[in-house]
């Protein structure tokens, strides 16, 4: 059995733990233990801050848990958490515009500011850069780009969690490295 | 990710460099557990679990009948004390009533009042008393 379908069944045996009303509960803390760091990643690469990444990420298991019930099992137990903690974050984002009265065009300089705030990161000035790179990207591409490049995720899952066609996630990958690229060579 | 992208990107790490406080995640695994709210579906649960370990007893399954047989006669017991309670009415006797027995004491109030047995002659004679002629008398 290889890994990928080892992992399959260990999600399969998580999902009918959970929908069991004894086993539910204890599955749930194996749930948030097997995916707080991806998602936690997930977050943090849109939010930026560890603190609202901690927020948002509490807020999503929260959420997961209200609404356990309504998860059949229907789509992947890991689709559906990214899914809850993508909405999450993008209506944190859009919160805090608001919130900031920042327009969307303005939203790279506060992104920069408060990556360069950050204290919980290490010291390498490349990935600083590449960080900065990303958040001049519009929201959608910046998604696309965190989960192509760093969770190296299939464009079949991201496509089922965005909602959206593979081909546009290629595209919107291949514009998203582009600009990176563009971002590099006029800061260079 | 195409060759192209591939070459753009070659140099950078997969590291994003984002780093989380010291046993970020098992401490924040166990305090996720603990803020879950509890669903009522674990409750119940629970007491289905509890119905199967312990069969209920005789007194567990009449309880709620003789708990609703002592409501009932607590109820019937509270209105049949309120009914003992409530004050006789007042009684309205000629005796206790000045106006009522001076009007007793009056016997043409009596007979103009409550005197039933009229003689008809006696009242065609007091009409004709009264000037009263029955041919000027039309329907």
């Amino acid at each position: 059995m290889d890994e990928s379908s080892e992992n399959m069944s260990a999600e399969e045996q998580l999902v009918e733990r959970l929908r069991d009303p004894s086993q539910c509960r204890a599955a749930f803390g194996d749930v948030i233990k097997l995916y707080s760091e991806p998602l936690y990643r997930q977050i943090r690469r849109m939010v930026q801050t560890h603190h609202d990444a901690d927020d948002l990420l509490q807020n999503t298991f929260m959420k997961a848990w209200q609404s356990i019930d309504a998860f059949r099992g229907q789509a992947k137990l890991s689709t559906w958490l990214y899914k809850i903690a993508i909405n999450e974050s993008l209506t944190f984002l859009e919160r805090e515009r608001k919130r900031n009265n920042i327009s969307i065009d303005d939203e790279e300089s506060a992104v920069v500011h408060l990556i360069e705030s950050d204290d919980m990161i290490d010291g390498d000035e490349l990935k600083l850069n590449l960080r900065k790179a990303v958040a001049s990207l519009p929201e959608k591409q910046r998604l696309v780009f965190n989960m192509r490049y760093y969770d190296e995720m299939k464009y079949e899952k991201m496509s089922e969690i965005l909602g959206t066609s593979v081909g546009a996630l290629k595209a919107s990958y291949h514009l998203a490295v582009k600009k990176i690229e563009q971002f590099f060579s006029e800061n260079e | 990710m195409s060759h192209n992208d591939r070459e753009t990107l070659r140099g950078f790490s997969r590291d994003d460099g984002m780093r989380v406080p010291d046993g970020y995640f098992a401490d924040f695994a166990a305090r996720m557990q603990a803020a879950l709210p509890e669903q009522p579906w674990e409750a119940e649960a629970a007491g289905d679990a509890a119905a199967r370990i312990a069969p209920r007893s005789f007194w567990q399954r009449v309880r709620p009948y003789v708990y609703m047989a002592a409501m009932f006669a607590g109820v019937w017991c509270m209105m049949k004390m309120f009914d003992i309670m409530r004050p006789a009415p007042a009684s309205f006797t000629p005796e206790g009533n000045s106006v009522l027995a001076e009007a007793i004491s009056d016997d043409s109030f009596m007979s103009d009042y409550f005197i039933t047995d009229v003689d008809e002659s006696d009242l065609y004679d007091n009409l004709y008393n009264d000037g009263f002629i029955p041919a000027s008398f039309s329907y």
